[in-house]
């Protein structure tokens, strides 16, 4: 009973931090000062006719007097792409490690649907729900496993992987594979996904049910997974929106008195707080940029 | 895989002046075709004693090693000074958020190693990888800065040693690396590793003055002070533009006064000044164009307002706003209506799009247009105010895309556009090209840098993208009876090909040789006598 009780309660602490946590993140970044432009092209929201070879705004005469009418629709989508298919490392990577990681990525991402099902399937009663309840849970976890061990593997006997995976990336795809494999267990003892649904549904209404053990094993590894995974670089889905979006893609020119134009005023106030000869001691960046006159041997 | 001898990060702390890796030209990418390749020489021994090259061999350093602990540790505690400013928030805020994302969200699944023309054209050698240099900055930086580096050391990563060596061998690696951006490209997490190599040259030259002194003080320190790189001043431009004119007349016939500081021109142009000292047929080209067309043009004789080099682009961040804000002040009072930057791949990223978010209101790029040369001169061919042949220029010809003008910019369509109306055979497009296209190995300052052996390295290694994608272009016309041309509209980007095209015998082997855009635009005018393009030139 004890157990149940805190199986429910920890089903809503994991979901809470994930959040959580994961928003404290992207705040944290989001309120980071705002970068110079450094884009690099092809830049996705471009003119449909300069999108495909990577042309710009800047290819016309004039384009600073030219109003521009930028969709962020195909920067989201481009980024949706690369989330579902990662079209960058299917075309680029050199070791091989494209099927595997997305595989990995797929489990996850069906590992997601799996347990919306669940919720659905404690309000909506069908076979069909049913059967692709099963399907989604035994795709999640096969692709998820298989994916995550052969990261492992592709990392640990290739020389040069090898040199850059640490211990903690094989831990966190270690731990990824465990709980993969973990509900593929309880899978064996449970192929309807009746008692995982019962638990996503006790969790859901907080009312107690019992969660048998393999079951129970599989969900609070996931949990667990839940909660460490914010406080790593596993969570880059979101960093994504920010180096592309904001950084690779952000070709926008900021106008007289607009906000980006008085978010680059305040900016230039704070402190440049550099020791080299050439740098001016206690200046804001501002007066840095204005003044060359030097302090004596300062130049 | 790589088949050299593996090397860890812990190597990079290693003492000792053996470097890490020593280059064999048999080892480096092959290149198709026979080439006049010299075999690698290493560092004169007078050098050996007084410099470091524990890297690989090379250096553009003439900074005298350390000789005693306390100037070591003079260097440890300089590094960890400004390792620490790169991270706040007010002493970095221009890459802050970018260099966070990119330390901490890589996932180093070397997706970008194989878009790097360096680490392809070394023979894939490890210390030039990508990630490489990115993953010794963050492990020195987790072991000194984050609670889990502290805590959990090599468990997770944090686990090389700060000692002299590493902070050397770090500025160098932070030189092994042209900026391009192929690597941030291709990347699944949008990771900049060359921006992590552009933040190590910054905190060097930033806290600890060290920068190559091409870059620094004979770049950006002496055009603030004197107004060029090139040790121009006003009195040397007046006498540059009185050349340009009689340098015109030679060729063309033509009598042009160059328009100097002409209040509410149209367009001040701003060239690379090293263009006027090595290449003045370009200045002189553009002078000849945009008279022929009509436009109400000037350039300036103030300091800076000539020199539209910004070398902060490529290591400096304060250096890059100083220069940035000058020129544009210029520009404003001179009351012209917009700044067009010439055949300079830098200046047009460093004018046109960087500096946008380090200057003031009143410089915003609506206040003062800066733009680039090439969409003009597209407008000048489209208007039919100059009449082109094509068939004064009938030889192969292909394309370099200069990085910061195509890929950064994405400025891809008006100078295809252009060589298509101006030339007789078809472009031979490097493959990739676009801005897909390699560096031409000379970018962020290597086209310059020549101090001890650097420049054998960049001839060697990062050139070598280039010379086999201009070799596999010309595959089926390489006979020297045939001249042809690679157009390559950057003052950096021609330096380079200029040394590569030496060094490699292509010039005396296959006659091959290059040039600008406006050049071309110049030797094809029907109302010239033409020959602009000596095909037969022997001052390459």
């Amino acid at each position: 009973m004890i157990f149940d009780d805190f199986m429910v309660g920890f089903g809503w602490l994991a979901a809470a931090l994930f959040v959580g946590v994961s928003a404290y993140r992207i705040v944290r970044l989001a309120r980071l000062p705002l970068n110079v432009r450094w884009e690099v092209y092809p830049v996705p929201h471009e003119a449909k006719e300069k999108r495909h070879y990577g042309g710009s705004y800047m290819e016309e005469v004039d384009w600073a007097a030219t109003p521009r009418a930028a969709s962020p629709l195909p920067a989201y989508l481009e980024i949706a792409t690369e989330v579902t298919t990662l079209k960058r490392v299917r075309d680029h990577n050199g070791y091989g490690m494209w099927p595997l990681s997305l595989a990995m990525h797929w489990g996850l991402y069906l590992y997601f649907g799996w347990l919306a099902l669940l919720v659905a399937g404690n309000v909506v009663h069908g076979a069909a729900l049913a059967y692709l309840t099963i399907a989604v849970g035994l795709a999640a976890c096969i692709l998820g496993a298989g994916g995550s061990l052969g990261l492992m593997v592709k990392r640990a006997t290739s020389q040069d992987l090898r040199l850059y995976t640490t211990p903690l990336d094989y831990f966190n795809l270690l731990f990824l594979a465990a709980f993969f494999l973990a509900g593929l267990v309880s899978w064996l003892g449970d192929t309807s996904f009746a008692a995982h649904k019962a638990y996503v549904g006790s969790v859901l209404s907080f009312r107690l049910a019992h969660v048998p053990a393999a079951v129970a094993t599989s969900f609070l590894l996931f949990e667990l997974f839940m909660i460490y995974m914010p406080f790593t670089k596993l969570i880059h889905y979101f960093a994504k929106y920010f180096t592309f979006d904001r950084a690779l893609w952000d070709d926008d020119f900021k106008a007289k008195g607009s906000a980006k134009d008085r978010k680059v005023a305040a900016q230039l106030g704070y402190k440049a707080s550099w020791a080299s000869p050439h740098i001016a001691p206690g200046q804001t960046w501002l007066q840095q940029a204005q003044s060359t006159a030097l302090p004596e041997g300062r130049k | 895989m790589s088949s050299h001898k593996p090397v860890s990060f812990a190597d990079v702390a290693r003492r000792g002046d053996d470097p890490l890796v020593t280059l064999k030209r048999e080892a480096l990418m092959p290149l198709p075709g026979a080439t006049d390749e010299p075999d690698l020489q290493p560092p004169q021994a007078r050098w050996l004693e007084k410099y470091d090259f524990s890297l690989d061999g090379h250096s553009d350093f003439d900074i005298p090693k350390p000789t005693t602990p306390e100037e070591e540790q003079r260097l440890v505690k300089g590094f960890l000074s400004g390792l620490q400013k790169l991270f706040d928030p007010q002493s970095n805020w221009p890459f802050v958020k970018l260099l966070k994302l990119s330390m901490d969200y890589c996932v180093r699944c070397q997706t970008c190693s194989e878009a790097c023309h360096v680490f392809q054209g070394s023979g894939r050698q490890e210390i030039y990888r990508p990630t490489f240099r990115s993953e010794v900055l963050r492990r020195v930086y987790q072991r000194y800065f984050t609670p889990s580096g502290k805590l959990l050391k090599s468990w997770v990563g944090a686990d090389v040693e700060l000692n002299g060596k590493t902070v050397w061998r770090l500025l160098e690696l932070a030189y092994r690396c042209n900026i391009c951006r192929r690597c941030a490209q291709v990347c699944p997490v949008g990771i900049d590793n060359a921006l992590l190599a552009r933040e190590i040259r910054k905190l060097f030259s930033q806290e600890m003055g060290i920068a190559p002194k091409e870059l620094l003080q004979k770049g950006t320190r002496q055009q603030l002070q004197v107004g060029s790189t090139t040790g121009m001043n006003r009195a040397g431009l007046k006498d540059t533009l009185e050349f340009q004119e009689e340098l015109i007349e030679e060729k063309t016939g033509k009598k042009i006064k160059i328009p100097l500081d002409k209040k509410g021109a149209d367009v001040l142009l701003i060239h690379n000044a090293g263009e006027f000292m090595s290449w003045p047929e370009n200045p002189a080209a553009f002078a000849i164009l945009f008279e022929a067309a009509g436009i109400n043009w000037t350039l300036s004789s103030e300091m800076l307002g000539y020199d539209g080099v910004n070398y902060g682009a490529w290591f400096d961040d304060v250096e890059l706003a100083r220069i940035a804000l000058r020129q544009v002040t210029i520009a404003k009072q001179l009351g012209v209506k917009k700044m067009v930057v010439g055949e300079c791949g830098h200046a047009h990223k460093a004018l046109c799009v960087i500096a946008d978010r380090v200057l003031p209101g009143d410089l915003s790029l609506p206040e003062m247009p800066r733009e680039s040369c090439l969409p003009l001169l597209w407008q000048i061919v489209q208007s039919g105010a100059i009449k082109f042949d094509p068939a004064r220029n009938n030889f192969p010809i292909t394309l370099h895309d200069p990085c910061n003008v195509v890929r950064l910019m994405g400025i891809v369509a008006p100078q295809r556009e252009i060589i298509k109306r101006v030339c007789a055979q078809p472009l031979r497009e490097l493959a990739p090209h676009g801005v897909h296209n390699y560096c031409c190995g000379g970018g962020s300052g290597f086209a310059i840098m020549d101090t001890l052996n650097f420049s054998q390295w960049r001839k060697a290694v990062s050139d070598r993208m280039k010379v086999k994608q201009v070799l596999d272009a010309f595959a089926d016309v390489l006979d020297p009876a045939t001249p042809k041309y690679v157009t390559a509209p950057c003052s950096n980007c021609k330096g380079t090909l200029r040394d590569a095209i030496n060094y490699y015998g292509l010039w005396e082997k296959y006659r091959i040789m290059y040039g600008g855009l406006v050049d071309l635009m110049v030797n094809a005018m029907v109302d010239l006598p033409g020959g602009f393009i000596d095909l037969n030139r022997e001052d390459l």
